[in-house]
């Protein structure tokens, strides 16, 4: 066997070694070495280095994964997110009992977000889905309070339907076209099936429509944030939120764009409700990771725009100088994804920062416990205050530029109406973050100025300077994702 | 060698901002020393830069930013020079400001500030495209704002920093509209794919394909941008009142440095004001009303800050008519403007620094509660004694050559096109120079003191940098002149930059060709040519009759306390009661009125109504999250449902 051939995978498989490898330490060590926390850092650095080095191109295991420009984007983004949580774990998690099988678990599920994004296989795709929710459904009661296991639960109760709407699309389109992969899929002729391809339709979007949490299949999201310990909630929103836009770009816009006549108006849809009610929620909440969950959903429903604009665009269809627009479009919602990932794991650790100096203890995650951070714990105010404003789109963060790409693409395919609609949204986005901001800023100090964890700290101010870095120097950013785009699209 | 290390200009005085904002509270004296350090080494580096080019070489270094914009940096003979300038001056006032602001509470804030504005000064002029540099220029008129608003608790210098920024807004509202403009004229030209739009070299290049009339729209565009950063007429009302900052700041910011952008701008540009029909005329009109306009305000001034605000208000305008009569003689223009900025920020930085070294001792800004000051502050009137000069242009001091020049000038433009009006302007303002400066010298230095005040000279730490500069102020311009003009003045040649291939595009006579040649051309009498150094003598020796110790005539015999042409001086030409009292606070504060009431009524209430409905939906959306997973099921089947009518409706009908 030619080990040289599966090099382009060499990070899958690092990781899934170092999982292994975190829980026999563990377990020889009875959970008491930090040894866990630095191992999976490390490996976690290593993959992002091969990762972004791989040669793409490459097709392996018959046909079921795939290394190309697509697929590396979303592992990069998926380890980005696993490594800033890691540095915020290492203070909280690591040399504790059970550390071990925390890092465990959360290179498993990074391996598992990782296969999703390669898949082009049915199957495949699946099984990485299964490895990912699998062990953020662990994750998610990791700290074993009521409110860890409720959100656990529901969390469960919730993946496992979604699960089970995705199988039984996927089993559908099988049985009309007699594979699994998508490219066989796609090069079938499923206007035939009418009317079955119509209930493979449904039940495809609805079980991703879940995993990218649109409205109205969303309800799990916000409990969930809440609920999970707060670097868990990091990884959900940021990262494996991202692995259903994934594998939702992979399978609807390859495998079934033949129906995108079909589909497109729902995702329409779908995209103006999501933004519009997690906009109009999130200004009625008063405890903050609900705020950045509904936060996570509008910006889930302007990433959505980018499958609405894939599925007006005709071929011809230009952009700006002359790009075309299907790969504009699909870039710019992959600019969102990195952008929305970075920004807001860096939200959701400035909230574990602020749970565990919390006056309020019955709700450690309400707004009062923000009041006067700026004085309190002036790093993490800051870093939190630019993330508010990133994720509002403000100039010159990362934010910004992923919004404003998919909404110029949204007025260049003709949907004029979205893009309005889309603007206006972020309008009022700015409500809530603001009003954020106003309490870290204008309020007297809730509590004594306190010393800020380290490692916290040290995430905070990585994902600061990417959020900046991508905004002020956007260019080969843009320049990747449109080669990612370049890649996926036929 | 020196030219690899050129961002460091930059960013070694934005280092000297964090540290100094961070940490300058636990070092002495705020942390000042790190702020004077980085600026000399930047001066280092651009002395290096000039051994290193001169005369020939331009330094380009440029990357990509995104689309069809990048950042660079580019070192031409006139940036360079501005280079030089600045961080030479700079380092000079913050050596002093290590003394002057000893003891103040807000130290390391005012380093912290000083390094940043030194920076963004900087980075300013060496931008190599106008986007980069109107970033900086916004930088720093925001470092303008917080310095001279430095006193944030006395409530004219927050509302001296209001009016400041304000003001200067509106030219840079225009300076903004002007780029835009500009950038979508040459968007249009189809340059190649990879030309950065907005780079100086390639505005250069392709004005002779862009319409003279967005041409002409575009310059006046930027010159009201440069008319509210350099306090040109009518924008000029913000400066006098800067100067509740520091003196420091007064020094640094509203006369060597900052007000100069404007200037520099224009210079920058003058290819695209020389091309642009009418671009020239109004420079120079701007430039030569406000020279004379704000030299008679200063005659009737108390507060010896204001008097030198007035006086550098002036000596821009200078500088600008340097540049509008530049439509006669072309690029020469140039080199003459900037000796004038250049030795300008020399002895105008020297007299603020003088003024402020009186301040701090006698404890007041008015003229009239001084005198006397020189009797035991030897340096101090001795070294403002040589900046007066300079400003009144003594012959043989720096200010002499460059203002002899730029009114030998200003004829030869009357001459070949028969309006002498900028002449005029010119030749009576430089009168009233000398006059109001040696007014200012005498009623601060000499007689009998007025007041009750500390009789010290200032810590040498002080005095220092006053000797320097008063050694620049009086032997620079003889030796450096030639040079100069022949440097800066070639420094479009290095973009091969056609003056006679504009020429006819901006509707400018063409009679001499080559460098210098218009001297050959126009034989000016011999009275224009001695007319400058009579005016600045002449001015001088009235001052003297009026009000030294030797005075001859007394002032209140010609003027009364009550003169209308006095009080209207006095009064600012009633700009105050105009600008902010009439048109601020009556008719805009009039027209806001309305406008609130309409907001209140119509807009609030409309946006209150929709903002009411949308959180109260919200709220009733928020009460469907109940928790309760069996309500989660019903709006599952909800969505399905639509979906399913949806894409059913698509493949029917075709949505």
């Amino acid at each position: 066997m030619d080990l040289g051939h599966y090099a382009p995978l060499g990070a899958e498989a690092l990781l899934t070694a170092v999982s292994l490898l975190v829980v026999l330490v563990g377990l020889f060590t009875k959970g008491r070495s930090s040894l866990p926390g630095y191992l999976s850092l490390a490996a976690l650095i290593v993959a992002m280095w091969m990762v972004l080095t791989a040669q793409t191109g490459t097709v392996f295991f018959y046909d079921s994964l795939r290394v190309d420009g697509f697929s590396q984007f979303f592992k990069a983004v998926f380890i980005l997110v696993s490594l800033l949580v890691v540095i915020a774990s290492l203070t909280r998690y690591n040399g504790r009992p059970g550390g071990d099988e925390y890092f465990a678990l959360l290179l498993m599920a990074t391996v598992g977000m990782m296969v999703v994004a390669s898949a082009i296989d049915l199957v495949s795709l699946f099984i990485g889905f299964e490895l990912a929710s699998l062990s953020t459904y662990a994750m998610a009661g990791f700290d074993r309070t009521k409110k860890n296991l409720e959100a656990a639960m529901k969390y469960f109760l919730y993946g496992a339907a979604s699960s089970a709407f995705m199988l039984f699309g996927f089993s559908m389109l099988y049985g009309m076209t007699g594979s699994t992969r998508i490219a066989d899929i796609a090069g079938a002729s499923l206007a035939a099936f009418n009317p079955a391809i119509l209930i493979a339709l449904i039940f495809v979007v609805v079980g991703f429509a879940f995993k990218m949490a649109l409205v109205p299949f969303h309800m799990w999201a916000p409990d969930t944030y809440e609920g999970a310990p707060a670097l868990v909630s990091a990884l959900l929103a940021a990262g494996s939120k991202k692995m259903g836009f994934a594998a939702a770009f992979r399978v609807i816009l390859i495998a079934l764009l033949a129906l995108k006549l079909e589909w497109y108006m729902a995702f329409a849809i779908l995209a103006a409700v999501t933004m519009t009610i997690g906009n109009l929620v999130a200004c009625w909440q008063n405890n903050v990771r609900r705020i950045l969950a509904y936060s996570s959903i509008a910006q889930a429903g302007y990433i959505s725009i980018a499958f609405v604009v894939l599925g007006v665009a005709s071929e011809g269809m230009t952009g700006p100088n002359n790009l075309p627009l299907d790969q504009y479009a699909l870039a710019g919602g992959l600019l969102l994804v990195l952008g929305h990932a970075i920004m807001k794991t860096g939200a959701f650790i400035s909230t574990a920062q602020v749970a565990s100096i919390a006056k309020n203890t019955e709700d450690p995650d309400d707004i009062s416990n923000y009041a006067g951070l700026g004085r309190r714990a002036p790093i993490t105010a800051f870093c939190m205050t630019i993330f508010m404003f990133a994720l509002a789109g403000i100039p010159p963060t990362a934010g910004y530029f992923g919004k404003f790409v998919v909404f110029g693409s949204a007025i260049y395919g003709g949907l004029v109406w979205l893009a309005v609609l889309a603007i206006l949204n972020s309008a009022l986005s700015l409500y809530y973050y603001l009003r954020i901001i106003s309490y870290m800023y204008l309020r007297e100090p809730a509590g004594p100025k306190i010393s800020e964890s380290k490692g916290y700290v040290l995430s905070l101010l990585l994902a600061l300077i990417a959020t900046f870095w991508i905004g002020v120097l956007p260019d080969g950013f843009f320049n990747w994702a449109m080669q990612a785009a370049a890649a996926l699209l036929p | 060698m020196y030219a690899d290390y050129a961002y460091l200009i930059v960013g070694l005085p934005v280092l000297a901002f964090i540290l100094t904002i961070f940490f300058g509270w636990h070092l002495p004296r705020g942390g000042g020393f790190l702020t004077v350090l980085a600026t000399f080494i930047g001066f280092i580096i651009s002395a290096g830069i000039f051994l290193e080019t001169f005369p020939e070489k331009v330094v380009h270094q440029s990357m990509h930013w995104f689309a069809t914009l990048n950042v660079g940096i580019l070192i031409d003979p006139l940036a360079l020079v501005m280079l030089l300038m600045v961080t030479f001056v700079c380092t000079l006032i913050h050596t002093y400001a290590l003394g002057y602001m000893n003891g103040d509470p807000g130290m390391a804030r005012y380093f912290a500030e000083a390094g940043l504005f030194t920076a963004a000064m900087l980075g300013l002029v060496y931008s190599d495209n106008l986007l980069q540099l109107f970033i900086f220029w916004e930088l720093v008129g925001l470092c303008s704002y917080l310095l001279i608003g430095f006193w944030y608790r006395k409530p004219s210098a927050a509302s001296a920093a209001k009016k400041a920024f304000l003001t200067t807004r509106v030219g840079d509202v225009m300076f903004l509209a002007g780029i835009i403009l500009l950038y979508n004229n040459m968007a249009k030209l189809g340059l190649p794919e990879g030309t950065y739009l907005l780079q100086f070299p390639v505005i250069y290049e392709n004005l002779t394909k862009i319409d003279p009339t967005q041409l002409t729209l575009v310059s006046l565009l930027l010159l009201g941008g440069a008319a509210g950063k350099s306090g040109q007429f009518p924008l000029d009302i913000w400066l006098p009142d800067a100067m509740e900052g520091p003196t420091t700041v007064s020094a640094m910011i509203h006369a060597a440095t900052m007000v100069t952008a404007g200037v520099y701008l224009v210079a920058r540009m003058f290819p695209l004001f020389y091309a642009a029909p009418y671009g020239l005329l109004a420079v120079a009109y701007v430039g030569g009303f406000t020279a004379l306009y704000a030299a008679t305000m200063g005659l009737a001034a108390f507060d010896i800050k204001r008097v030198l605000a007035f006086s550098t208000v002036s000596q821009l305008g200078y500088m600008m008519l340097a540049l509008g009569v530049g439509s006669v003689v072309g690029a020469a223009a140039v080199g003459v403007s900037m000796f004038h900025l250049i030795g300008h920020s020399f002895f105008k930085a020297l007299l603020f620094l003088c003024a402020g070294s009186v301040i701090h001792a006698v404890a007041t800004n008015d003229l009239r509660e001084m005198g006397a000051v020189g009797r035991y502050m030897r340096w101090t009137a001795g070294t403002m004694a040589i900046g007066g000069l300079a400003l009144a242009g003594f012959p043989g001091t720096t200010g002499f050559f460059s203002k002899d020049e730029i009114l030998v000038t200003a004829w030869e433009y009357g001459a070949v096109t028969h309006d002498y009006l900028p002449y005029i302007f010119g030749i009576v303002g430089a009168l009233l120079t000398a006059f109001y400066t040696f007014r200012m010298w005498f009623l601060t230095f000499t007689g009998e003191p007025r007041s009750d005040y500390h009789k010290h000279e200032s810590p040498w730490i002080m005095v220092g940098p006053l000797v320097i500069l008063a050694l620049f102020a009086l032997f620079f311009g003889m030796p450096a002149q030639e040079g100069f003009y022949e440097t800066v003045g070639n420094n479009f040649a290095h973009y091969g930059v056609d003056f006679e291939e504009l020429a006819p595009i901006g509707g400018h006579v063409v009679e001499h060709g080559g460098e210098h040649g218009e001297e050959a051309a126009v034989h000016e009498p011999f009275i224009i040519k001695i007319l400058p150094i009579l005016v600045g003598v002449g001015g001088i020796l009235l001052a003297l009759l009026f009000y030294s110790p030797w005075r001859k005539l007394d002032i209140r015999k010609f003027v009364g306390e009550k003169d209308l042409l006095r009080t209207i001086l006095v009064k600012r030409y009633y700009q105050h009661e105009i600008f902010t009292a009439w048109f601020a606070e009556t008719v805009v504060y009039g027209i806001s009125l309305i406008a609130n009431i309409f907001d209140i009524r119509i807009v609030d209430g409309v946006l209150n109504k929709i903002s009411e409905t949308t959180l109260g939906f919200a709220n009733s959306i928020r009460r469907a999250q109940t928790g309760v997973i069996q309500n989660y099921i019903t709006a599952l089947v909800f969505g399905i449902v639509v979906l399913v009518i949806v894409i059913k409706l698509a493949m029917e009908v075709g949505l």
